[in-house]
């Protein structure tokens, strides 16, 4: 049962090892809650669709594992969707060539070829950090995305589908159901995973571990000094955020029942992931999950919208980088920069002004800096 | 599968030829890397639009001049007219470069590095898409140029079919290669890249502004793209996602040839190109994975891979 604490003054209330005050407690219950109602809320709307969301929500999963590298040890992945994709791809084989039509038996399939492919990457990888790490983690991704498309037995570029059995449908508690009903069940499952996995990860920046994280992102050399087995710590947060994305792949190829390398393992899906983290806020837990619905949601409505969709996603991101680095959930927190300015502007409406002033000079002014620049190229002098 | 000398031959040409092409993008992208320290995701947009650019230039040129008259006078003009094109084209891509290191880059410097791939990513999607604007959806070609140069009798007079351009891209690219290497050793301006590449710090101290250096290099990589889009584009044609497959390449190259190291740039991007080439020939399915797995075996076998940093040596 919930037990009662006390954090900062303020009362609050344990259960599982997780500590909430009230106000979080309400937030969690809501989240929750509409998590679990987006089927019947997807029927109200048209514009809705419960299949964009799902798949926000797994590429969503994916970017809370790459968070934990992100977040901690200020690593910078570009080859998540490297895990995704053997997820999915795991599933696929599994299916396929050993007919095996349990989802859960699908789903260990896709964690342990994740966790496999996330320990030798890792181990190849994690000898360099910064951009070194980055330029690595895409090199493999294309690596494996070139073997997926290479190979006739993965399906080349036409993919796999995943239709084991007589019934031509993963199994969920060995029955086959009805595509809608299919449909449903499996976002309820990704749910229940998403909040255990979400669950995990909230337990994992609870412990030293995650401390010692933290150290190694901040001071490597000082980190080792203290005693910290740096290489060794990097590696196991590298293979569960690794198990992360092998989960969300995995799910999206149960889910969808046909997976392509373009959609799957491509390294502009690993760009996503990345993105999705900085643009719901990757200094907190839940940020990267709903950067992943916002962004599939985004890139699904612009292309409805508009044949430029990508110049959308490109100029979100460019606002997000300028103005609101902290991402969504990172914006919206008590001391974020929403808060922050509307606290302003409700003490002194005047302010607004003030910073339209501020805009138009900055522009100016960077306007003229490179006019210089190109003065200084073109004629060699100013 | 039997392969004969002459087939063997052509590969490594083919190879040579895209490995120069490969060259052009690699080491603007590994001198940004070195000095700016920022991976430019958008570096093969630059290589792209320099393609969709040159097909204009290419038209209006040859408009000019017309096809390549008797003789070798009249071949000289249409060679000279399409180096021209060729420079018209990378010099176009120098103010892009400059606006986009000035307007968006500068702001970010002293932000994570994560910042920093998340602009260039958008950089990446909104050219990608303003090139959609400009040159629709459909792929453009040119023929003229490719075809014309072909009528030039080169490998033929030694008794092997190999196509003339490609001995032209693979001339102009050793040419490219000597005229960038004696930019960065002995001109001034080259000089102050590589000092501020050592130490940025003591640099700025005798008086160099990096803010200048930082637009210079930037630009000279989008010179660079530029002009590898334009040689590369006449036999084949310009598509929109055409920038990839070279951005990733280029990044494959980097790391055989060590992070910032223009020499490992050229090693590099010649081993890269050679292999792939044999690739098609040997094992066609290995043609996308090969490249990746030279670079995880250099990793293995020499982490920082064959080069050191550049700067110092060149």
């Amino acid at each position: 049962m919930p037990r009662r604490t006390d954090r900062d003054g303020t009362p609050a209330y344990r259960f599982l090892g997780v500590e909430v005050t009230r106000r979080e407690a309400v937030f969690l219950l809501v989240g929750v809650v509409v998590l679990f109602i987006v089927p019947d809320l997807t029927t109200v709307s048209d514009s809705l669709q419960l299949s964009v969301i799902h798949q926000g929500l797994l590429f969503g999963f994916a970017a809370v594992g790459l968070n934990l590298l992100l977040r901690h040890t200020k690593l910078t992945s570009f080859g998540h969707a490297a895990f995704f994709g053997t997820g999915a791809y795991a599933t696929a084989v599994l299916a396929r060539y050993a007919g095996v039509q349990s989802v859960g038996l699908l789903l260990l399939g896709a964690i342990a070829a994740a966790t496999v492919m996330a320990a030798i990457i890792g181990v190849l990888s994690l000898r360099h950090t910064g951009l070194y790490f980055a330029l690595l983690t895409l090199a493999f991704g294309q690596l494996l995305y070139a073997i997926a498309l290479g190979q006739s037995a993965l399906g080349g570029s036409d993919g796999l589908p995943i239709r084991p059995g007589p019934a031509n449908q993963p199994l969920l508690f060995g029955t086959a159901f009805s595509p809608d009903v299919y449909q449903v069940l499996t976002y309820y499952l990704t749910v229940v995973v998403i909040l255990i996995g979400l669950f995990v990860m909230y337990r994992i920046t609870q412990s030293p571990f995650r401390n010692a994280l933290d150290a190694i992102g901040q001071e490597r050399t000082r980190a080792r000094f203290i005693g910290l087995p740096v290489r060794r710590y990097v590696w196991v947060a590298f293979v569960i955020s690794g198990i992360y994305g092998g989960v969300a792949g995995g799910l999206f190829a149960v889910v969808r029942q046909y997976i392509r390398p373009e959609e799957t393992l491509f390294f502009l899906r690993s760009g996503d992931i990345l993105f999705m983290a900085i643009l719901g806020g990757f200094r907190t837990l839940v940020g990267p999950l709903l950067g992943g619905v916002v962004l599939v949601f985004l890139q699904d409505v612009g292309q409805d919208v508009t044949q430029y969709y990508d110049f959308l996603t490109g100029v979100i991101l460019l606002i997000l980088v300028y103005g609101f680095p902290r991402g969504i959930v990172g914006s919206l927190q008590s001391g974020g920069i929403v808060n922050t300015r509307l606290g302003e502007l409700r003490r002194e409406p005047s302010v607004l002004s003030t910073w339209g002033q501020t805009a138009v000079e900055t522009t100016e002014r960077k306007l003229a800096e490179s006019m210089t620049s190109l003065r200084i190229i073109l004629f060699g002098a100013d | 599968m039997a392969v004969t000398p002459t087939a063997a031959l052509v590969q490594t040409l083919n190879g040579i030829q895209f490995g120069f092409i490969l060259f052009m993008i690699a080491s603007g992208l590994t001198v940004i890397l070195g000095i700016l320290d920022v991976l430019n995701l958008a570096h093969g947009e630059l290589f792209s639009i320099g393609a969709y650019t040159a097909i204009g230039v290419f038209g209006f040129i040859i408009g000019v001049v017309g096809p390549p008259g008797g003789g070798i006078v009249g071949t000289a003009v249409f060679l000279f007219a399409v180096i021209a094109a060729v420079l018209i084209t990378a010099a176009i891509l120098l103010p892009v470069g400059t606006v986009l290191e000035a307007v968006f880059l500068r702001q970010i410097y002293d932000r994570d590095q994560v910042y920093q791939l998340v602009l260039t990513f958008a950089l990446l999607l909104i050219l990608l898409d303003v090139k959609k604007f400009i040159w629709g959806d459909s792929s453009l070609r040119t023929d003229a140029v490719y075809s014309a140069i072909n009528t030039i009798p080169t490998s033929e007079l030694v008794g092997l079919n190999y196509p003339t351009y490609n001995v032209f891209v693979i001339l102009v690219g050793m040419a490219s290669v000597v005229g960038l290497f004696w930019f960065f050793e002995r001109t001034k301006t080259g000089r102050i890249i590589r000092a501020t590449a050592i130490d940025r710090e003591m640099a700025t101290a005798i008086g160099v502004s990096t803010d200048r250096v930082f637009t210079l290099v930037f630009a000279l990589g989008a010179f660079l793209a530029g002009f590898a889009g334009a040689m590369a584009v006449p036999p084949t044609a310009a598509t929109l996602e055409m920038g990839t497959n070279p951005l990733v390449l280029s990044f494959v190259v980097i790391v055989i040839g060590g992070l910032g190291s223009l020499r490992g740039a050229f090693v590099g991007a010649l081993l890269v190109g050679v292999i792939r080439s044999w690739m098609i020939t040997l094992y066609p399915p290995g043609e996308i994975a090969a490249p990746f797995a030279i670079m995880a075996l250099i990793l293995l076998v020499k982490p920082e891979g064959l080069f050191g940093t550049w700067g110092e040596t060149a």
